[in-house]
């Protein structure tokens, strides 16, 4: 895919104050901010989809990782508990709530399997200059994903977590929890190296 | 541009009937209705937003209630006995034990995070009518939406707990209603912020702007 030039689209609005501008011509690793209230408008970055797409594949491949192998480990007075990354939804939904299970179910899980697995659709056949069904409407769910998806705050608890129990028990991380960490790298780098201008232009470029 | 008497910036994209599309950010004319680049619906400003996101508040702060006043986690221990834990109850005793920065992040994400996010949208709403001091608010709204989700954590810590501690009789952890209240209520004002058009705010600032320059002009010609 070589990087063809993107046509500026004649005009361009802020999303957060509505102010209207002309669209200037925007050079890679150049990005645009609203005058009126300093909104980042959008980004160019230089191989912004080859970046994303590499990105995103390391996600998947982080996401299976951190799904088969053991998350968390337990010992206390000759005991042993262990979880996988899905122990977080199972042990709500056995417990009496199901729904609260299934809500962390989709912030942690759900969500971002949809990015990934959407993106891939999305994106791949792009290299060879063709759109999938259905892959406008995939990406506008991933959009509206984005701000359900909470890898990085489950992290966190992750790590309160540890504190809470490391006085009670000897606590131990499996391989899952350090495949997790990649993921949340490479998946937040994916969603900001992602330019939405370019990727709808090659969409709307691209054969079906 | 027409003489009538339109609600909205003059400086806007709106007040040239021109609509930015949310997803593929495309400008063009809202009488298209759809982006004829991504096919999503088209609108000039978020539909009823003030009303949605006054709702989705309100319903943040009844649930505030059960979520601070149940408890989130209950600890059945052959040592400690059993223990039933509130968010603020986790949090004093995370202070207790000397876990100063874990008591200031769950205290932070779980207590001053809700309440900062209801308070803020309440003055952005208000803000949405007076139109007031539009550049920081927007930059408000900005924050207000960006900090939401880290008040999951809480939810997160509980799931987790319950996923591992699970020792028979030495030790056993079940979550509580107040884990449920919570998450509704991180939810309801995710919601809410995402409801809310920060552009209302410069419609009205543009109003107030336009009917100071009528009062200064002593013939009041428009």
């Amino acid at each position: 895919m070589d990087s063809a030039p993107i046509l500026p689209s004649p005009t361009l609005a802020c999303h957060d104050c509505d102010a209207l501008y002309t669209a200037p011509a925007v050079a890679e690793g150049e990005k645009i901010i609203c005058a009126r209230c300093g909104a980042r408008l959008f980004a160019r970055w230089p191989n912004a989809l080859q970046r994303a797409t590499a990105l995103v594949c390391a996600s998947a491949w982080f996401f299976v990782l951190a799904n088969i192998f053991p998350f968390l480990s337990l010992q206390a007075e000759y005991r042993e508990s262990g979880m996988v990354l899905g122990g977080t939804v199972s042990g709500l939904e056995e417990h009496g709530f199901p729904l609260l299970g299934a809500l962390v179910g989709v912030f942690m899980l759900g969500a971002p399997t949809l990015i990934i697995g959407g993106l891939l659709y999305v994106l791949v056949p792009l290299f060879h200059h063709r759109r999938l069904p259905g892959a406008g409407r995939l990406y506008r769910a991933i959009l509206e994903a984005r701000r359900w998806n909470m890898v990085e705050v489950y992290l966190l608890g992750v790590l309160v977590s540890l504190l809470k129990l490391g006085k009670l028990a000897t606590l131990s991380l499996g391989t899952s929890f350090w495949a997790f960490v990649g993921l949340i790298v490479c998946l937040t780098a994916a969603l900001s190296a992602i330019d939405h201008r370019e990727l709808w232009s090659k969409m709307e470029g691209a054969s079906r | 541009m027409t003489a009538s008497k339109t609600a909205f910036d003059p400086a806007s994209a709106a007040a040239r009937g021109l609509a930015h599309c949310h997803f593929c950010a495309q400008v063009q004319p809202v009488a298209h209705a759809h982006c004829a680049r991504c096919h999503a619906a088209l609108h000039l400003r978020k539909p009823h937003s003030l009303q949605r996101t006054l709702a989705l508040t309100l319903g943040a702060m009844l649930l505030y209630l059960p979520a601070n006043l149940l408890p989130v986690l209950n600890v059945e221990s052959s040592v400690k006995g059993n223990q039933q834990n509130t968010i603020l109850s986790g949090v004093i005793q995370f202070w207790q034990d000397g876990d100063y920065p874990v008591a200031l992040i769950i205290f932070t994400a779980s207590i001053v995070i809700p309440i900062a996010k209801i308070i803020s949208i309440l003055i952005l709403c208000r803000a949405a009518q007076t139109g007031r001091r539009p550049s920081a608010m927007t930059r408000l709204h900005r924050i207000t939406d960006f900090v939401g989700r880290w008040s999951m954590v809480d939810v997160f810590v509980v799931a987790i707990l319950v996923g591992v501690v699970q020792l028979g009789t030495v030790m056993t952890v079940t979550p509580g209603g107040g884990a449920f209240a919570f998450a509704a209520v991180v939810i309801l004002t995710m919601l809410a912020a995402h409801s809310f058009d920060p552009r209302l705010i410069w419609d009205a600032a543009a109003r107030r702007l336009n009917t100071a320059s009528h009062r200064n002009r002593p013939d009041g010609a428009a």
